[in-house]
């Protein structure tokens, strides 16, 4: 059997095992994963094939009103082993209570799903060849350079094959690729006897882009040896401006959260309509944002992913729903059902793991009028431009984030001038209308949006966030 | 539980197999098990943990490392993923022995709690977190409560062609009460978060009053005035002070990155760093701790390994690859997060051993700053000598006494600058280990522990 462009068949398999009455989905993946390590310029290890296949169960029971949700995730997919899961995830159900009168799960559709683009195919079809030739080219990039090495990395392939399938008769699925490249690119020599400096990059992307790395490689040298020469950072309430790599640490965790079922039962979501943003910022949750790590055709519960605005022009416009808080609502599932959500908003890649949540997919900010990443420079006048935090790890509850400057520029009369380091810059990343916060401080929004993992944004000018430096 | 034991043969069969072609390796066999319940006002969501269980074979394979993993434990399945291995590793055309020594330890440990959680009907730890829940809505302002509790049995089994073979289950328990307040659209939240290697017992801190005043804690933090910023004294509490340890001299003493000259640290081995009464430890050994592993993913015992002995740093952390490079023992600290993720040198248990000051004293010797409490997260840069604590609130400190309630708050600063800042650290009455999780990098997060007492010293404060 297959579907959607992929040969697995692991969750119709376990579908056709279930002899149950009332409403169940499952959720199944096989993976093969193909790691190379890095240790400075030579190969420390290379992995692979590792290999998952795995299902996460979830089983519905209604009584008094309410619904009763189990779930138990297995990799044992024998006839005992999903006997076992069915009656482990009704157990579970029984112990279960959330305020929905019934959940909609979703059905199957006519024509094709929704297009976006996620299988990397050169990757997924030689996917070790692909990553050596990747990992032979970002080496390769460094050569001739005397003054600047990678020290530490990896690149890591995941390539799987998703399959849904529940008692409303979906039978769906998809084949998508995931590649995380950590590189510590490092500093050193020279007579000034300066300690050595490191630029530590974090990317997860859909696909192997060699082509992309020559360019990347200077960049994150020429970021490496600036921290080596980096002064003080400045303090006070700046003119900051935030790039799209910078944006993915701080909104997503919030936005995510705040603008959700989940956040709405807890009491804690803004009403529709009020304004949490400066009027010049609209933003959309984006499930098909093409080569995004957080798009897909459906979601994870088989539901069509879609771009929904939830802030139009600063006023909140839209909650994301999975089916269980939909349910709770009566409303209807957004398509914002994800699974495999770790600390820090990373996205984990055994996603069966876990039973899905409602979040948000890629942040999406609607490019502005400011123009170029200079323009947006300009705007600033004197201020700071953030090139990376050292983790900014926002409070999803309370919105508010923070991070020590890893590297950054100063901008002194309209132009990046020397690096900084050190110290912190944070605040509040969405609060009540009234309240100051990062989206409501927001003066200029550049007129090219760039896609960073869980962000699509333009480069953004915040006046003012609180800046901390050395000598504050 | 399935008894890992039981493949041992099929296991060792698949190492002979291997020896014909590589000089050495391993294999982890990895099964857990386990449950949960997390409730909120209005919702209660029971768990089960996920029925996953595998292997990963690792071989020497000439000039580098090797491994193969699978989800599936049936000898077919066991032998397919040999096969793959044995095409890597054929295809080396180098064949120094490997780095280091293999161990030949053969040990098992079955840690059996007086009562384990796996005796606890699930109705009665419902029950437990429902009682915590109203304890803390109890207090007046308390809008809502999430209350996790949970509970797992991790059964590791190792074995390697030098002949080690160690077994181990460790049964993990860990409870966390997020009381939340809410006020004019503004949230805010404390935390009571515990947990370690045992049974029932580790959640007996869930006691009517202490999570009470969890609760009158979220409440008073609605009307918390943002923290100071700038340089200024900071006194740690002890989570913040555990946090410190592990991103100041726990991160940076992972002697894989000493091999990798990724580390400011590796030139200043034997250097003196801190006062005299500055000692910080990891500690695979320590008692119940959360981050406790009677043996390491390469069979050798965790232990207590001293990183800064009385102000000098003197070592590191070590696998057998990093042990052979520096010409000393390995220090049972080369950890897999899972049987699907690759060995590091990490960290157990990483603390500051307690001082001989009192609180009181301390907070008078602080005169004007801040008290950091309940750290929630910290991040270190092994290059640079830089990290980042994040805490989740505080209070002033002025003219030596304990003032007002603040907001969350950033700690950031040079290690070196803020370690050789330290004027003081507190009695051992304060000690106390918080259990966490830690990445390599951004992935591979595994159970950690971290604490210490109070610690005054100088960094920079910021927003969080």
């Amino acid at each position: 059997m297959s579907a959607g462009g992929t040969a697995a068949d692991t969750a119709f398999r376990v579908a056709d095992r279930v002899r149950a009455a009332g409403p169940w989905d499952v959720f199944a993946e096989r993976t093969r994963r193909y790691e190379i390590h890095l240790n400075g310029r030579s190969i420390e290890m290379v992995r692979g094939p590792i290999e998952v296949e795995g299902y996460g169960l979830r089983v519905l029971r209604y009584r008094d009103g309410r619904t009763g949700a189990g779930f138990q995730a297995s990799t044992d997919g024998s006839d005992a082993g999903i006997s076992a899961s069915f009656a482990s995830a009704e157990k579970l159900s029984r112990f279960s209570s959330f305020p929905a009168k019934k959940v909609d799960l979703p059905s199957p559709r006519s024509g094709a799903l929704p297009a976006t683009e996620v299988l990397d195919r050169t990757l997924w079809d030689d996917p070790l060849g692909s990553l050596q030739e990747y990992v032979h080219v970002l080496l390769g990039a460094f050569d001739g350079k005397t003054d600047v090495a990678p020290s530490f990395g990896s690149v890591r392939a995941t390539l799987t094959e998703t399959t849904l399938a529940n008692s409303a008769g979906l039978r769906t699925g998809y084949a998508h690729t995931t590649v995380d490249l950590e590189v510590a690119v490092k500093s050193f020599g020279g007579a000034e006897g300066a300690p050595p400096g490191e630029y530590w990059v974090n990317e997860a992307t859909r696909r192997l882009e060699p082509g992309r790395l020559g360019p990347l490689v200077e960049e994150w040298c020429r970021y490496a040896r600036d921290v080596r020469r980096a002064g003080p950072t400045p303090s006070g309430d700046l003119p900051v401006v935030l790039p799209a790599s910078v944006l993915t640490g701080i909104l997503p965790s919030v936005i995510g959260f705040r603008l959700t079922g989940g956040a709405r039962l807890l009491e804690i979501a803004p009403p529709l309509g009020s304004p949490w943003a400066a009027e010049s910022i609209s933003i959309h949750d984006d499930g098909l944002a093409p080569w995004a790590i957080a798009s897909s055709p459906v979601d994870d519960e088989g539901t069509p992913q879609h771009r929904r605005t939830v802030l139009d022009r600063g006023a909140v416009s839209a909650l994301l729903y999975d089916t269980i808080h939909a349910g709770a609502f009566e409303t209807a599932s957004t398509g914002n059902a994800l699974r495999g959500i770790q600390l820090g908003g990373f996205r984990d890649w055994r996603r069966f793991l876990q039973p899905a949540h409602a979040i948000s997919t890629t942040v999406a900010i609607e490019p502005g009028s400011g123009g170029t990443d200079a323009e947006v420079i300009e705007a600033a006048g004197d201020g700071i431009w953030v090139q990376q935090l050292g983790w900014a790890i926002p409070d999803p509850i309370s919105g508010a984030f923070g991070g020590e400057l890893r590297i950054g520029y100063r901008i002194r009369n309209g132009r990046l001038a020397e690096p900084i380091r050190g110290g912190s810059v944070g605040g509040v990343v969405m609060a009540p209308p009234g309240a100051p916060s990062l989206l409501s401080r927001i003066e200029a929004i550049g007129s090219t949006a760039t896609l960073c993992e869980w962000v699509r944004s333009p480069t953004l000018l915040v006046r003012p966030l609180t800046v901390v430096g050395v000598r504050g | 539980m399935r008894d890992l034991r039981a493949l041992e043969s099929d296991l060792l069969h698949a190492l002979q197999r291997l020896e014909r072609i590589t000089k050495f390796a391993d294999v982890l066999v990895e099964a857990s098990e386990g449950e949960g319940i997390r409730i909120e006002r209005k919702a209660v969501t029971p768990s089960r943990q996920p029925t996953l269980r595998g292997a990963v074979f690792r071989a020497w394979a000439g000039e580098r490392w090797a491994e193969v993993a699978t989800s599936s434990l049936d000898a077919l399945a066991i032998s397919r993923t040999v096969e793959a291995l044995e095409r890597v590793v054929s295809k080396a055309t180098r064949s120094p022995d490997p780095p280091g020594e293999a161990n030949t330890a053969r040990k098992e440990w079955i840690d059996r709690p007086a009562r384990p959680m796996r005796d606890v009907p699930f109705e009665e730890t419902i029950s437990l977190a429902k009682d915590a829940q109203a304890w803390a809505m109890g207090v007046p302002g308390v809008h809502d409560c999430q209350v996790s509790i949970a509970w797992s049995e991790e059964e590791r089994f190792y074995l390697n062609t030098a002949g080690a073979r160690c077994y181990q289950v460790l049964p993990r328990v860990h409870g966390l009460v997020v009381p939340l307040a809410m006020e004019g659209g503004r949230v805010e939240f404390d935390a009571l978060i515990d947990g370690g290697l045992g049974g029932r017992e580790r959640l007996d801190f869930l006691r009517p009053e202490t999570v009470a005043q969890f609760g009158r804690n979220a409440t008073e933090l609605l009307h918390a005035a943002a923290p100071p910023t700038g340089e200024m004294e900071v006194l740690l509490d002890p989570s913040t002070t555990g946090t410190l340890a592990h991103e100041s001299f726990g991160h940076g003493t992972e002697a894989d990155q000493f091999v990798r000259d990724r580390s400011y640290l590796k030139p200043i081995l034997g250097s003196v760093v801190g006062p005299e009464f500055l000692t910080i430890v990891d500690d695979g050994a320590y008692p119940g701790g959360w981050g406790t592993i009677p043996s390491d993913d390469e069979g050798h015992p965790g232990q207590r390994t001293v990183l800064v002995d009385r102000g000098r740093f003197v070592g590191g952390l070590h696998d057998r690859e990093t042990a052979a490079a520096f010409h000393v023992p390995a220090t049972g600290n080369a950890r897999r997060a899972d049987f699907l993720s690759r060995l590091f040198v990490r960290m157990t248990n990483t603390y500051v051993e307690p001082g001989d000051w009192s609180l009181e004293e301390l907070v008078r010797e602080t005169k004007d700053g801040i008290l950091m409490e309940r750290a929630t997260s910290g991040i270190e840069d092994p290059q640079g000598g830089q990290m980042q604590l994040k805490v989740k609130k505080g209070h002033r400190i002025v003219h030596g006494e304990r003032k007002e309630l603040v907001t969350s708050m950033a700690l950031s600063g040079k290690v070196l600058d803020v370690l050789r800042a330290v004027r003081g650290v507190s009695h051992r009455p304060d000690f106390e280990i918080s259990p966490g999780f830690c990445g390599k990098g951004q992935t591979d997060l595994l159970p950690v522990g971290s604490g210490g007492t109070y610690l005054l010293t100088t960094a920079i404060v910021g927003p969080a």
